[in-house]
């Protein structure tokens, strides 16, 4: 039994409608409770921001392609190392960290749950592999179905039972928490190197339109009753002019039933806000987009914004990486399809402020996070590393609650996007306690968590202290002293734990729960002959082989799901 | 000027990026000898490995002698100020270099000059592979700062070379220049094969001799000398070779024509 | 006691093939369904070997005896604590889990650490470090490759099963097999025996021998012209694989290089100067080149011929991007013939540990690579350890001799199942369970797929297996480390921290052209 009493600390829960008050957090076996014993180790907490532990809805952690991009980039990590202490294990940054680095990394900014957004189903074995190795953090990860021939006959078909049952069957064996798509039909097309270029074209050999299977895995999803909302990465991602699809997607999802809980998560939603037809005529889309979301409510997002250094960029949409790197400058490209299932790509890339393109794409995510009114619907990441490494974090939050920390980057960049950022135009300043929605509460409830991004009686105690009081430091003044405090959290809290003290990770013995689905159908799709008989024309593995055993996940956490098919 | 003589003979590799001018300046031999270094995998002062002495000749200057084969960083960041290695000299040799001179009155290890912007090393023997190369899977090597070799290269020497001068009096190894985009390199002797594969652009001037050039270079001409760098002119006639037109690059291989009567057959495209 | 074991994995070569169908008896192998004769040796009959070792031994005197686990483990872990700077290496026999253990342990001692890749596939890494890799599953090659080629490499022999089961001979979705046609062609009875036991698996009968017509060499066959998936094969000599090919390109020893880049340039349309490049006319390269182009999906897979030939990685560099090139006109992917069971998965495991996949360096107290600096081979033939653990791997018969020689000259602790020649030179030698047949655990397939091996038979009593074993000598290396703590001060780690390389992203001064323009 071990207790903890969090002090006197400014307390920033936006779940429990808690506002920057004063207050007691008590801990005892990893919840948070009502009260402790005298006995309780004490953590004064007194002129901190005391919040949630932070959530990361969307960043890639973990898996084979992840490992790709490692091994392709020693130049990456040669310039930033991770020596080993007493306490941790050595490793590499820059832009895609080894396991151990990303967790302590993660952990000294406050952050104790995590998602790795894209797994290739057949590669699900190596991403728990992985997973096992990040300490500190709660994490789960997204099997990638969008383009799964299971998937697209079924709905080709019009059998949406039957898909149901298929991804349940495939989010128990992959041992995932949420459906991915990504490009749908696109990463099938490019199984020949084609691609799909609107929702409604058709996918070669299948019958089927990314409109269809979008919308039918929304309703899959609603059958199933699971707890985050389709995770969607739009088609025509990263190319000029997309944002009429993004429209066109978002307005497509209308038609799936909405009960009050968003039907779709739309991830890093820069990258899908691109007006112009041409690089050379490059345009912010932000309104356009943001004005659609402010007047709907089915929809949830995530920024994805760019940060100015080199980075890697990774994605399973590996048409669209395939495009990035025929643009030039770029001296290597990974591709890496995975049969019957998905496809992935990879590319150095070095986002500059002196580029037109780079700098208004630094400026379209942060005008879509401050037009977006409702802080509910718009998360904070960078898809990292996307668009930056997620240990950059810090630089966005400055970026979104101090106007001047936007000035200072802004007058920087390209002339030619200073003129069309909108950023001059907007005064929004986010305060604390929206900063605690989007790095936290928002994406806590998006994601169906509901003992996370919360300090409320039962929920995980997984808290962040951050060294800013309210009463006395104005952030959006002093930003970059607020900026260093979110960089070095005072302390991390994990499970009721104190596993960073000052910025430094103090205890190596918290390994993180891998959180998993166990959706429960009321017939389970049945595995007969047939359906062994197509495993074997479809994949290059065995049925007996293909499944995430048990043992896989160190620290499993199952989560029960009752379907209602 | 710093003396360091090395207090035995080392097995294992040690790692002294402290052995620079910039960082010895100001310091006197008892700071100098605090400074920290590896031995394999354990960690040293640059006091027990060497002997320091200082004599009042003028600074900043180092003399190293005595074993430095396995001595990994010598001169790495370096700046200002001359190194002289009397004996072999490990890898990573003037690494990142600016400016400043380094000799080596002996053999150098690979990757010496990796990443050079600036500056002078003369080695007086050989060179290991990689000379003036960058790191794996980096694009840009040497920028700057000219790197003189008596003896010969070993291969992927002046790799992604991008500015800056190679004068190699010895032979060289295979892939010399291998995807320079600018820069000169001037090799006196023999030039194993495939120099020049994959350039876009910058020189290649072979004195010596060469087997064949890549399939995907093209004739260009005849010239009777080449310009090496603001001082030098070295005389031919050469056959000047266009390429690498895999990579559609507009780089040029002089091949000496007196010395390599094997690529006449070049002449009837002319 | 009988019992059938179904979907075990091979734990040969980088196939991984996961569908055989075991037999046990009273805790042995008896029979097995399905796997190739390579297989078939090593599951039925070579793991049970006689050169079994099954005690731990200590060279005492110039002999190994017997000791207890114990006091060899605490004899090793003394060996490489005292040791200024050990190696470790081997690993491409071992499952991924033993691997990870590998990684913490090499990073306890600060010693060096490297896998089999860096004798065999090791160029491919690096190539792909200089140029990234267009790969994909080997099912996406089954089910879409209408092009083949085989680039010095001969899996008929080495990787028996490659052909039927992820190329030309297997049926996919959109391309059907070619077995019927090759059998047509077949030809020579020498080879017949494994032709009928590739029949067996492929379509469950065997076909009576034919007579082919004779096999085109160095000019296009009409078998080119036909529909369906063709096989080219590129080597040096004619092997079996050669014989089963639509077209074969015999080159000369060390030209590979050259050939790709003459091909590079005819895919880009280039005209060359010379009529015949790496001994192949110029018109027959312009017939691959032509194919290569006008494929739907086309793969090319490359083996130790071109990795270990003259120019090494930059002939793979080269391989590379030749199909980057084919990229913008058709789809292409490439792929290395990984030849030990789990050598990809020693890369993968190192490298999510620590951003490498081979050739690494912990000696500064973080993560260094650099092949050909800290490369098992390089670091040998220099001198530079001095002490070395080999672990699931056989070096003594591949490393050069000077490397052998300086390897003998400190202490060699050996982790093997058997007696073979680098457990004989050992001074602490470790008996260890075989990996997949004994254990199970994570291998990894040569195209990045995870596959867990299976345990078919109980290992004999005492043997601990590689996971175990590691982590038995790194308790004890904490143990003796625990008692001589590190004395550096914090104010002695900061001096050496700036010393550390760390991020320098800098802002290019002058404005570039936009690069996305
Ligand atoms: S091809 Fe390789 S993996 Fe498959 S059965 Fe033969 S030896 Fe085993
Ligand atoms: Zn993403």
């Amino acid at each position: 039994m071990t207790e903890l009493l969090i002090k006197n600390g400014f307390v920033f829960d936006p779940i429990n409608k808690i506002n920057g008050e004063k207050m007691d957090i008590a801990i005892k076996d990893g919840k948070i409770v009502h009260k402790v014993s005298g006995k309780a180790q004490v953590v004064d907490a007194s002129g901190l921001t005391v919040m949630p532990g932070g959530v990361d809805i969307h960043t890639h952690i973990a898996g084979g392609e992840v490992n790709t991009g490692r091994i392709i980039r020693p130049d990456d990590h040669v310039k930033d190392v991770e020596r080993k202490t007493a306490m941790t294990r050595c490793g590499t940054g820059y832009s895609i960290p080894s396991t151990f680095t990303t967790g302590y990394r993660y952990s000294r900014m406050g952050y104790t749950t995590v998602m790795n957004p894209s797994m290739a189903p057949l590669e699900a074995k190596h991403t728990h592999e992985e997973l096992n190795d990040i300490p500190l953090l709660d994490k789960a990860t997204y099997p990638l179905i969008g383009d799964w021939w299971f998937v697209l006959e079924n709905l080709a078909k019009g059998d949406i039972v039957e898909c149901a049952k298929h991804v349940a069957w495939m989010l128990d064996i992959t041992k995932g928490y949420a459906i991915k798509i990504v490009n749908p039909g696109g990463l099938e097309s490019w199984g020949f190197g084609h691609n799909v270029h609107s929702i409604d074209d058709q996918v070669p050999n299948f019958c089927i339109t990314p409109r269809e299977i979008v919308t039918g895995l929304a309703r899959v999803n609603a059958l199933l009753n699971l707890p985050h909302s389709i995770h969607l990465h739009t088609n025509n991602l990263g190319l000029p002019g997309n944002y009429t699809t993004t429209l066109d997607t978002m307005k497509a999802l209308e038609s799936v039933p909405y009960n009050g809980k968003p039907v779709c998560h739309i991830t890093h939603l820069q990258f899908a806000s691109f007006a112009g037809d041409g690089w050379a005529h490059f345009q912010s889309a932000s309104e356009e987009i943001s004005s659609y979301i402010n007047a709907h409510n089915h929809l949830t997002f995530d920024m994805g914004q760019v940060i100015f250094t080199d980075t890697t960029t990774m994605t399973a949409d590996g048409p669209f990486e395939f495009s990035l790197y025929e643009l030039g400058g770029h001296n290597k490209w990974v591709n890496s399809d995975v049969e019957t299932e998905t496809s992935g790509g990879i590319i150095p890339f070095h986002y500059k402020k002196n580029s037109p393109v780079n700098a208004l794409q630094w400026s379209i995510g942060l005008e879509l996070a401050l037009l977006i009114k409702d802080p509910w619907k718009m998360f904070m990441t960078t898809d990292h590393p996307n668009g930056g490494p997620f240990f950059a974090y810090p630089r966005v939050l400055a970026w979104l609650y101090s106007k001047k920390a936007r000035e200072a980057t802004l007058k920087h960049c390209n002339k030619k996007a200073q003129k069309k950022s909108l950023l001059p135009t907007i005064d929004r300043e986010m305060t604390l306690y929206e900063i605690a929605i989007m790095t936290r509460a928002g994406q806590a409830k998006a994601l169906g968590l509901p003992n996370k991004g919360q300090l409320g009686v039962g929920a995980d105690a997984d808290v962040a202290i951050f060294n800013i009081n309210p009463e006395t430091m104005d952030i959006a003044q002093q930003f970059k002293a607020a900026r260093k405090a979110f960089k070095h959290a005072a302390y991390t809290i994990k499970d009721g734990k104190v596993v960073v003290k000052d910025g430094e990770v103090v205890n190596n013995t918290t390994p993180g729960r891998t959180m998993w689905l166990d959706v429960q159908t009321k017939d389970p799709c049945v595995i007969d002959e047939e359906m062994r008989r197509k495993f074997k024309q479809y994949w290059t593995i065995e049925y007996d082989n293909y499944p995430v055993f048990d043992h896989y996940l160190r620290v499993p956490e199952k989560l029960t799901v009752k379907a209602s098919v | 000027m710093i003396i360091l003589i090395s207090k035995r003979k080392f097995d294992v590799p040690v790692q002294a990026a402290c052995i620079s001018p910039d960082v010895f300046k100001g310091k006197t031999t008892a700071e100098i000898a605090n400074m920290p270094v590896t031995e394999g995998n354990r960690n040293l002062k640059l006091g027990d490995l060497f002997e320091i002495q200082e004599d009042n000749l003028e600074t900043p200057y180092i003399t190293i002698n005595g074993d430095a084969g396995k001595v990994k960083r010598i001169g790495s960041n370096m700046k200002t100020g001359e190194i002289v290695v009397n004996g072999d000299c490990g890898m990573h040799t003037g690494e990142k270099m600016a400016g400043g001179k380094i000799t080596v009155n002996g053999n150098i290890g690979g990757w010496s000059g990796n990443d050079m912007k600036g500056g002078l090393i003369e080695v007086h023997g050989d060179a290991g592979d990689y000379l003036a190369s960058p790191y794996r899977g980096t694009a840009t090597g040497m920028k700057g700062g000219v790197i003189i070799v008596d003896g010969k290269v070993g291969s992927d020497s002046g790799c992604y070379l991008h500015g800056g001068v190679l004068k190699i009096k010895g032979g060289a190894g295979r892939f010399l220049g291998y995807h320079m985009s600018d820069g000169v390199i001037l090799v006196d002797k023999e030039v194993d094969v495939r120099p020049g594969a994959c350039m876009t652009g910058g020189k290649i001037v072979i004195t010596g001799t060469v087997e064949e050039v890549m399939p995907s270079f093209t004739i260009d001409s005849v010239k009777p000398k080449v310009k090496i760098d603001d001082t030098t002119n070295v005389a031919g006639p050469f056959y000047v070779f266009l390429g690498d037109l895999a990579e559609h690059g507009t780089g040029k291989i002089f091949v000496n024509k007196a010395c390599n009567p094997q690529m006449k057959f070049y002449e009837k495209y002319l | 006691m009988t019992s059938e074991v179904k979907s075990v994995v091979c734990p040969i070569c980088g196939c991984l093939c996961d569908d055989l169908e075991v037999t046990v008896e009273n805790n042995e192998i008896v029979k097995m369904k399905n796997g190739c004769s390579v297989c078939e040796a090593k599951m039925v009959h070579g793991y049970k070997s006689e050169e079994r070792i099954l005690k731990p031994m200590i060279r005492k005197d110039g002999e190994l005896v017997p000791v207890s686990m114990d006091e060899a483990v605490k004899k090793a872990a003394k060996i490489l604590t005292d040791a200024k700077y050990p190696l470790l290496f081997g690993w491409s026999s071992s499952t991924s889990e033993a691997q990870r253990i590998g990684v913490e342990l090499a990073e306890e001692l600060g010693s060096a650490l490297d896998n089999c890749c860096s004798v065999c596939h090791g160029p491919s890494v690096m190539a792909t470090q200089e140029i990234g890799i267009p790969a994909s599953t080997l099912g996406q090659i089954r089910h879409r490759a209408d092009l083949i080629v085989y680039w010095a490499c001969n899996p008929w022999t080495s990787h028996p099963r490659h052909l039927e089961r992820y190329t030309s001979f297997t049926d996919g979705r959109f391309e059907k097999s070619e077995w019927k046609s090759y059998m047509q062609k077949m030809k020579g009875d020498a080879s017949m025996k494994k032709v009928q036991a590739a029949s067996k698996r492929i379509i469950g009968s065997t076909i009576p021998a034919m007579r082919p017509d004779a096999c085109a060499l160095n000019a296009p066959p009409q078998t080119m012209q036909k529909e369906g998936r063709k096989l080219i094969v590129v080597d040096v000599r004619k092997t079996m694989t050669a014989d089963a090919a639509d077209y074969f390109i015999q080159v000369q020893p060390n030209k590979d290089y050259e050939i790709i880049e003459a091909l590079r340039c005819l895919v880009g349309d280039q005209e060359l100067d010379v009529d015949t490049v790496g001994g192949v006319k110029v018109e027959y390269l312009k017939d691959v080149a032509d194919a290569m182009v006008n494929c739907e999906f086309g793969v090319i897979f490359f083996g130790l011929g071109l990795t270990q030939s003259a120019g090494r990685f930059r002939n793979i560099e080269n391989a590379i991007a030749l199909t980057r090139d084919l990229n913008r006109k058709t789809k292409f992917v490439i792929s290395p013939m990984r030849g030990h069971f789990n050598v990809t998965g020693a890369n993968v495991v190192f490298a999510w540990s620590t951003g490498y996949p081979y050739a690494l360096d912990f000696s500064q107290g973080y993560p260094q690579y650099n092949p050909g600096e800290f490369t098992t081979i390089d670091l040998l033939r220099r001198g530079d350890n001095d002490a070395t653990l080999v672990i699931s791997a056989d070096p003594g018969a591949h490393f050069p001799k000077a490397a052998v020689q300086n390897m003998m000259k400190h202490p060699l602790i050996t982790i093997n199942p058997d007696m073979n020649a680098i457990s004989r030179l050992g001074d602490v030698v470790f008996p260890t369970q075989w990996c997949g047949i004994e254990c199970e655990g994570t291998a990894y397939r040569m195209d990045h797929v995870p596959i867990m091996l299976r345990k078919v038979v109980e290992p004999p009593k005492g043997i601990l297996n590689d996971e175990e074993l590691l982590k038995r000598i790194l308790a004890e290396v904490r143990v003796i480390k625990g008692k001589n703590p590190d004395t550096e001060t914090k104010a002695e780690v900061k001096e050496r921290n700036k010393l550390a390389p760390r991020i320098e992203i800098k802002q290019r001064k002058k404005a570039k052209k936009v690069e996305v323009a």
